[in-house]
């Protein structure tokens, strides 16, 4: 076991590679009184195509696959594994995202017992026609909830403007047409692919004794068979730089009209450094553009384009990344047209101001050791940058280095006018434009 | 946990040193009876103050200086506990301890004098522009309840059981009183806010206790005061057995039921109740959740959660329009198991770890500390974790029971799409 120190943040981390390949880390974290343990795959809706584990040609399955699986680990031959979790008052709970599944509890007592259920539930599938095709009416309910929701269909809705083939564009708990098809065979196959231990990392955070517990784990560990791992293969078509549909309108019942300017990415084929620099740079730059302190923000606020549901964001995995800035507006399009003049000002020569990103620097350093008071926070960040070969605790010495040039190189990723897209619901009493 | 320090009167101070926390948590809360009138100054004050003082005269001056003071989080908020309405304002700010050189501690101190006691005025009250603005924002804000099919179906069935009282005011007050606003008004519901309010002022963090309080008797000239006594919430009884039906443009189903408890927090049955309601809906390993979701596949969500301040318990879910009457029999029917005494010794432990777990859990943070303090220290004994745990043990299955026995179904709420509906 490796223990690596970060001295300014008071934290040591624990670090082992299981034999059979498993990454497992552990932060122990002082006065606190839960542990907070999450089991994750780097497999999730986009990893639609690939070569099935021991096969030689690649398969594409049903969309909502991966949010499928994650719903189904969870019922085993004598019931549902939620009923353990409670037993031993532990919340348990998974998400599935683009790029990932993770499997979770925190608990303040029994942290052995649940460790051990979530490690044994999470490598012990199961599952048959009858409990697949009864998810599918507890699944179709969840996808009918998201359809009612303007913000997801707004947020969704945008990603499908920007992606020409990728399938970040598909929804992902997939359609209910899509999801009727799935079997339980579709499921042994994702699962054998996906859910090696070697393509997967166990995090555990909070008021847990280190040696104890990867002692522990390693013995759980131990005691199981998987094959030897392999590289997984997947597949995505090329994606142009350009967007898909560069403006589209949906009417929902909504009072109020709901716009996003979408700016999709070019250079994600990123990874360690190189990405968290590009993705801090990205963000910096945004927050001085369009952030609370911004021109732009006392302007559209003054105007009242905005309301308090404006949002900006950049999202970066490997093989896609997009910006959005939006909010309710009574005046769409007009405040979709002053987004994109904004964008057209920080063209060609540099207008970030070194004094501008000193102070979103040290704004953004307080909100990382203020983030790091959550046990969660750590978990899943610490999980997302590994699976993308960066550290979390890198963050802090990274963002100490950009300069203006590092935010203009980066910021020129999602500045093209032909990456740019607008997405507007409008309430449907409005005729569409 | 907190100790308790008298600051003036009518004003108390709670402070917890800790070095659990990488941060420093200052919360205040000014605490008056709940009304619309009430609600809709305060939440749009909330805003102006949020907005700009004296010494940062725009938004981005404002927030700029927080940036620089590593990010410190400044906000208000309002929110709503039986009778009572509260107006919060909370400032998360970096340990020093874990800045190089810098120490922030002292500018934040002055921060909550200016952002309390400096606001931005113009001939003597708010400045109307910003006022307009702001009420413009909390009007939104209120409307935007449309757009959630189940904050809107839940702000109705609260509208149908209990019009015009606490229990279905929202926090944020009305877009009618909010149209009342002007700058006067909303200036003098500013200086009564802070001349008669009852409040507390929590701090939380590694801070050294006789330095916190000397600069924040500094920071906060607190006059003495005599706050007017918030009565609790009466027992009321919806009086028909409502069941209300109303259409959107959507597709899935959102059934909302009220039920009423005369059990309320603090009541010496309290503990029981939790449990009930626990059993009942409130955990994955609930009635509802395993019989409406997992063996019926109804929904994906079906839970209960009990107001205990307003003695009400809600239930919740999302189904297909065309599984209305199916899947209310069967959330009827978990009750009516229960009441019969349908509970098993399993059901019982597992709640009971779960409501101890959760608790315990929400202790981790500085800001669950301050509002589960908040909540339990005008209770007669005194808090504490193991206290509840204890409570919540000797709750048998008989007891439980007659929880169930008197829960009664007081109104239901059905809000489903309009092509739906037709069928």
């Amino acid at each position: 076991m490796k223990t690596i120190e970060f001295k300014q943040l008071d934290e040591i981390l624990y670090y082992e590679k299981l034999d059979n390949g498993l990454d497992v880390y552990i932060l122990p974290k002082k006065g606190f009184s839960k542990t907070f343990v999450t089991f994750t795959t780097k497999y999730g809706s986009v990893d639609r195509t690939f070569v099935p584990i021991g096969d030689t040609e690649s398969i594409t399955v049903p969309d909502g696959i991966a949010h499928f699986l994650e719903h189904k680990m969870f019922e085993k031959e004598d019931g549902d594994v939620f009923q353990k979790f409670s037993e031993y008052g532990a919340s348990a709970n998974a998400f599935t995202s683009f790029t990932r599944t993770a499997y979770l509890f925190s608990s303040t007592d029994n942290i052995y017992k649940s460790t051990e259920t979530l490690l044994n539930f999470v490598q012990e599938p199961y599952f048959t026609e009858a409990t697949v095709n009864k998810e599918k009416g507890i699944i179709g309910q969840e996808i009918t909830m998201y359809d009612d929701q303007p913000d997801w269909r707004l947020y969704f809705g945008t990603i499908e403007n920007m992606y020409h083939h990728h399938p970040v564009k598909i929804d992902i708990a997939g359609t209910i047409e899509s999801i009727d098809g799935i079997t339980a065979e579709h499921l042994y196959t994702c699962y054998n692919t996906f859910y090696h231990p070697s393509n997967m990392l166990l995090f555990v955070i909070g008021a847990v004794e280190p040696e104890e517990m990867m002692t522990f784990i390693r013995e759980n560990q131990g005691k199981k068979e998987f094959p030897e791992p392999t590289p997984i293969q997947r597949f995505f078509d090329i994606e142009p730089t350009e967007v898909a549909i560069k403006e589209r309108t949906l009417n929902m019942d909504v009072q109020k009209p709901k716009i996003y300017v979408g700016l999709k990415a070019k250079d994600t084929n990123l990874s360690g450094q190189d990405m968290l620099k590009h993705e801090l740079s990205v963000q910096i730059a945004l927050e001085l553009i369009f952030g609370r302190t911004s021109d732009f923000y006392e302007r559209v606020y003054e105007e009242g384009l905005i309301d308090e549901t404006y949002a900006f964001d950049f999202t970066l995995e490997n093989g896609f990344g997009f910006a959005m800035i939006g909010s309710d507006s009574a005046e769409p399009d007009k405040l979709a047209k002053t987004i994109m003049d904004e964008l057209a000002k920080y063209e060609g020569n540099s207008q970030f101001d070194r004094a501008g990103l000193d102070r979103i620097k040290r704004k953004k350093i307080g909100f990382f050791l203020r983030a790091l008071n959550s046990i969660e926070f750590i978990a899943n960040q610490f999980t997302r940058y590994s699976f993308n070969d960066m550290n979390l605790f890198d963050v802090v010495p990274v963002l100490e280095t950009l300069t203006v040039d590092d935010l203009q190189k980066a910021f020129a990723s999602i500045q093209g006018e032909t990456q740019q897209t607008v997405f507007k619901i409008l309430p449907s009493k409005q005729d569409a434009q | 946990m907190f100790k308790t320090i008298p600051f003036a009167k009518g004003v108390n101070l709670h402070i917890r040193q800790t070095t659990q926390f990488k941060t420093v948590n200052f919360s205040i809360k000014w605490r008056r009876a709940l009304t619309a009138k009430s609600a809709s100054e305060r939440t749009v004050l909330t805003n102006v103050l949020q907005h700009s003082n004296a010494k940062y005269k725009t938004t981005a001056a404002f927030r700029s200086f927080l940036d620089d003071l590593y990010g410190t989080v400044l906000y208000f908020d309002t929110s709503k506990r039986g009778n009572e309405h509260t107006v919060l304002m909370n400032v998360e700010t970096v340990n020093d301890h874990y800045l190089a050189n810098t120490s922030v501690l002292n500018e934040v101190l002055g921060l909550l004098h200016t952002a309390i006691f400096e606001p931005n005025l113009e001939n003597g009250v708010f400045k109307e522009s910003v006022v307009e603005r702001e009420k413009k924002t909390v009007i939104q804000r209120i409307e935007s309840i449309f757009d959630d099919k189940s904050r809107f179906a839940q702000f109705r069935l609260q509208q149908i059981l209990r019009p015009n009282e606490p229990a279905s005011i929202s926090a944020n007050g009305s877009v009618e009183e909010i149209q009342k606003i002007t700058p006067a008004s909303l200036f003098e519901a500013y200086q009564s806010m802070l001349a008669n309010d009852k409040i507390d002022i929590y701090v939380a963090g590694d801070i050294n206790e006789e330095e916190i309080v000397a600069k924040l008797k500094k920071a906060l000239p607190f006059k003495d005061r005599t706050p007017e006594e918030v009565p609790a919430v009466l027992p009321q009884q919806h009086p028909d057995n409502d069941y209300v039906r109303e259409q959107h443009e959507m597709k899935q189903g959102k059934l909302h039921i009220g039920f009423s408890t005369p059990v309320r927090f603090g009541d010496a049955d309290f503990s029981k109740m939790q449990i009930f309601n626990g059993i009942f809906g409130g955990y994955p390993h609930a009635k509802l959740f395993m019989n409406v979701r997992e063996k019926e596949s109804l929904a994906y969500y079906a839970s209960s959660s009990y107001a205990s301040h307003y003695g009400l318990v809600f239930v919740v879910s999302g189904i297909e329009a065309k599984n209305e009457e199916k899947a209310l029999s069967l959330i009827k029917e978990q009750l009516a198991v229960m009441q019969a005494g349908d509970i098993t010794d399993l059901e019982l432990e597992q709640t009971k770890a779960m409501l101890t777990n959760q608790l315990k859990e929400s202790l981790d943070s500085a800001r669950g500390q301050i509002e589960i303090f908040d909540q339990y220290k005008d209770l007669p004994e005194e808090f504490s974790v193991q206290a509840w745990a204890n409570k919540w043990k000797a709750v048998t299955k008989e007891d439980v029971v007659a929880m169930a026995k008197q829960v009664q179904l007081e109104a239901v709420y059905f809000l489903c799409g309009k092509e739906q509906a037709a069928q």
